[in-house]
């Protein structure tokens, strides 16, 4: 089926047959997979050292406070924005019926933004002994990057939002797909949260933005970085990916639009219930208590529309690699949606607050849904990126069974880790010492879990640059459906 | 115009913005989708953020106030004898030790309770407790909670949670999200200097168990190759030292319960405040020095003490 039927959509002028250059895609893909494995790889560094202390004890760059923020910041600016950008810059052509506005456009965010990671990542490892303030991390968690990164970073950003926004504006479709909503909101919410999350505390007259104004904004941005980029970004990539994957149509238009409208009126509310019980004002802590609770309905519109769309298809998953990646996703991003504002009760939150279950839950949002989008979308688009089968159908299927056994691992110790620990310290009679002893064994899970995804990383990595690089001959369409596992579909 | 008023005036506009909005959207034509959806993504985002962040930070308790920073510079820093003294306006002064931080349940701030900000030694410790990253894993607020309060106390005395006035001068703040160590708000005072050095140097000697990394790249070797704490160990933990009783500020029973947005001033404050209509602001002294004896004081320093 072409676009306009999976999407339900009447093109007022039938486009031509556009023959798509993905040059900017392939530029963003490459930047990010290569993130990917890097900060993938320090990721694990930092959970061993949990267990072994002494690891790599002697460089004071690889010391865990500064890897934990590498890996932190790296993985959401460093891997999973550069792949929504490669994954925008197939879809969004695709979607409004139109080219690309500039390709080299695109080439040169690319290097701009790759720039600002890799100048920010320099400096978080081995500040150099500087208290430059301009060039330390800003101690702030989500806030990292030193400030001359996140010049480069926000350039890079609003050149993507000048090259897509003028995609968006010469589109042969005039009415918009859900998925197009979302992405828009990404570009546009990305370039607010980052200004307002990176500029005040710095820029501002001094004692402007101080104590707990700083905090305030710190989790502004720091829920917003999940909620209003990670979160329309990774949607607005399943609302593609889903229908296309599955070759089925959206189940329902009025659905999305309630979920887009309902994201984006409630997630910004919520920055401060990352400091329930801390020293800001009781009213906003129930107010950020209360929106984080109205999040269902966004959150159940979503999983609703993803799941009615797999009405019928459900067979699909066999063998169908992509939409096991999207399905599992779906799965996780119910699960942390519940998690989410249970946390943000204050008696669940007196508990399990400072502990390891918010790292489990931080990690089910970014790893376990949006990460997993990510891949599902390199698996579709990369094959018709280069009009290639993808190189091994094999080596997909193990990336996806040790990503989402080696994440149910990982999650699963932490949550019971960390449960345990804050039901610890509610005991004032068990030494600190002890109750992180006990945590141990947890930990060692945790590490393996994470070897286990990294190891999916890698051979996410291989297989794509095999795809790339395996002369093989042009492949149709038909082909290409074969390569991401619904023959069945394309032979029916 | 009045704080409230603005702030009306602020929700009546992106209100009537919003109402525009819808009414425009019901009408639309499917060539405007683009645009429409921009300005709804922008709307949704305006109120979010006066809501959550614009309001709060009106909030007089976030931010130092005049009073705070009068106290300031009334406060004079002196040398005698190789002792570091701090005197208040009013004659009170105490002794601070050799790190400048405050001895024992002395406190550094003003005694009728403001709080000052940090010395440049101290500052400069924050910025190293910034570079290597001691907020990754220690807070800096406890909470209204037994648990915190009790696990925390100092003493026989509890805890007292986490107040607004205790961050003023903070930037960046370092309350933290997670307690893979302990939480570090009542800390000073509780260990001496000495204890600190050899537990940065060396942690599981002091603390067996614990997975702190050893931070041997802040120290010093002397002549015979004997670790002995730099500059930037030094001022890390004159910072540390100050992070206790001293700078706390909790006085329920005076705070105004009604009136406005929120208990602002604190009655001390608002004389301070009213204070300086009369009064000649001046700075006694430079109120940054004073700690420069500390170069002097060169320990040696073995992991075994």
């Amino acid at each position: 089926m072409a676009v306009d039927q999976i999407m339900k959509i009447q093109p007022s002028v039938q486009p031509e047959r556009l023959n798509h250059e993905d040059v900017a895609a392939k530029w963003a893909l490459w930047a990010s997979v290569g993130y990917l494995c890097m900060f993938g790889t320090l990721g694990v560094i930092t959970a061993i050292k949990f267990v072994i202390p002494d690891f790599f004890s002697n460089y004071d760059w690889l010391s865990w406070p500064r890897i934990r923020p590498a890996h932190v910041q790296g993985m959401i600016f460093g891997w999973l924005l550069p792949m929504y950008m490669a994954q925008f810059y197939y879809v969004v052509p695709r979607l409004t019926g139109t080219k690309l506005y500039s390709e080299k456009l695109g080439i040169a965010t690319t290097i701009v933004w790759s720039i600002g990671i890799a100048w920010a990542t320099f400096f978080l490892l081995d500040p150099a002994n500087s208290l430059n303030p301009w060039l330390m991390t800003k101690g702030k968690e989500y806030e990292d990057y030193d400030t001359v990164s996140n010049i480069f970073l926000f350039v890079g950003w609003v050149m993507l939002l000048w090259n897509l926004g003028n995609t968006f504006a010469r589109r042969k479709y005039k009415q918009m797909y859900a998925a197009l909503w979302y992405i828009m909101g990404c570009l546009l919410w990305t370039a607010f949260v980052y200004l307002i999350g990176n500029w005040p505390s710095q820029l501002l007259p001094q004692y402007a933005f101080r104590g707990l104004n700083d905090a305030n904004i710190n989790w502004f941005y720091g829920h917003s970085i999940v909620g209003l980029i990670a979160t329309p970004g990774g949607l607005g990539l399943a609302y593609y990916f889903i229908p296309k994957a599955a070759n089925a149509p959206l189940y329902s238009h009025k659905l999305s639009l309630i979920g887009f409208w309902t994201l984006g009126a409630i997630y910004i509310w919520n920055g401060a219930h990352h400091m329930i019980y801390g020293p800001i004002p009781y009213w906003l802590q129930t107010v950020a208590t209360i929106f984080s609770f109205l999040l269902f309905i966004p959150v159940f519109s979503v999983i609703t529309n993803f799941f009615g769309t797999m009405r019928g298809e459900w067979h699909q998953l066999r063998n169908n690699v992509v939409l096991k990646f999207l399905m599992a996703g779906t799965v996780f991003y119910l699960l942390t949606c519940i998690q989410g504002p249970l946390q943000a009760l204050r008696a669940m939150s007196a508990v399990v607050h400072f502990t390891d279950y918010t790292i489990g839950h931080a990690h089910m949002a970014l790893f376990g849904t949006f990460t997993l989008y990510a891949f599902a979308g390199a698996y579709y688009s990369v094959p018709r990126i280069y009009r290639k089968p993808l190189y091994s159908e094999g080596m997909a299927e193990w990336h996806f069974w040790l990503s989402f056994l080696g994440f149910i691992l990982f999650s699963t110790a932490l949550w019971i880790g960390g449960f345990m620990q804050g039901i610890e310290w509610t005991d004032p009679s068990i030494p600190f010492i002890q109750t992180v002893r006990d945590v141990e064994p947890y930990w060692h899970a945790r590490a393996i879990g994470g070897m286990l995804m990294l190891t999916g990383m890698y051979l996410f990595a291989f297989n794509l640059y095999k795809t790339a690089t395996v002369p093989a001959p042009k492949a149709t369409e038909g082909q290409l459906n074969v390569a991401d596992g619904s023959e069945a579909v394309a032979t029916a | 115009m009045k704080l409230e008023t603005e702030i009306w005036l602020f929700v009546a506009v992106v209100g009537l913005s919003m109402l525009c909005w819808l009414l425009w959207l019901i009408k639309m034509k499917p060539e405007k989708s683009a645009t429409a959806t921009a300005i709804g993504i922008g709307l949704t985002f305006s109120i979010g953020l006066l809501f959550t962040i614009l309001i709060p930070s009106f909030n007089k308790n976030w931010s130092p106030n005049t009073a705070d920073q009068e106290a300031r510079y009334h406060a004079v820093d002196k040398v005698e004898n190789g002792v570091l003294w701090r005197q208040w306006p009013d004659g009170t002064q105490f002794q601070a030790t050799d790190s400048g931080h405050p001895n024992g349940n002395i406190t550094m701030d003003a005694p009728d309770g403001t709080i000052v900000g940090y010395t440049p030694l101290e500052q400069y410790g924050r910025h190293v407790y910034q570079r290597e990253g001691c907020m990754y894993c220690h807070t800096q607020q406890v909470r209204p909670l037994y648990g915190d309060e009790m696990r925390f106390s100092v003493g026989a005395s509890l805890a007292l949670p986490a107040d607004e006035r205790e961050y003023v001068f903070d930037q960046p703040h370092f309350l933290g999200t997670r307690r893979i160590g302990p939480d570090l708000s009542r800390e000073g005072g509780k260990y001496s200097d000495d204890w600190h050095y050899s537990h940065f140097f060396s942690p599981r000697q002091m603390v067996p168990g614990s997975i702190m990394p050893a931070f041997t790249w802040l120290f010093d070797k002397d002549a015979d190759g004997n670790p002995i704490p730099s500059k930037d160990v030094r001022a890390l933990v004159a910072y540390v030292q100050t992070l206790g009783y001293g700078r706390l500020v909790y006085e329920p029973a005076t705070y105004p319960t009604t009136g406005g947005w929120g208990p602002w001033l604190r009655p001390a404050d608002q004389q301070l405040y009213q204070k300086k209509g009369t009064e000649q602001v001046e700075r006694a002294v430079q109120p940054i020095h004073g700690h420069d004896q500390l170069s002097n004081t060169n320990k040696v320093l073995s992991p075994s003490n």
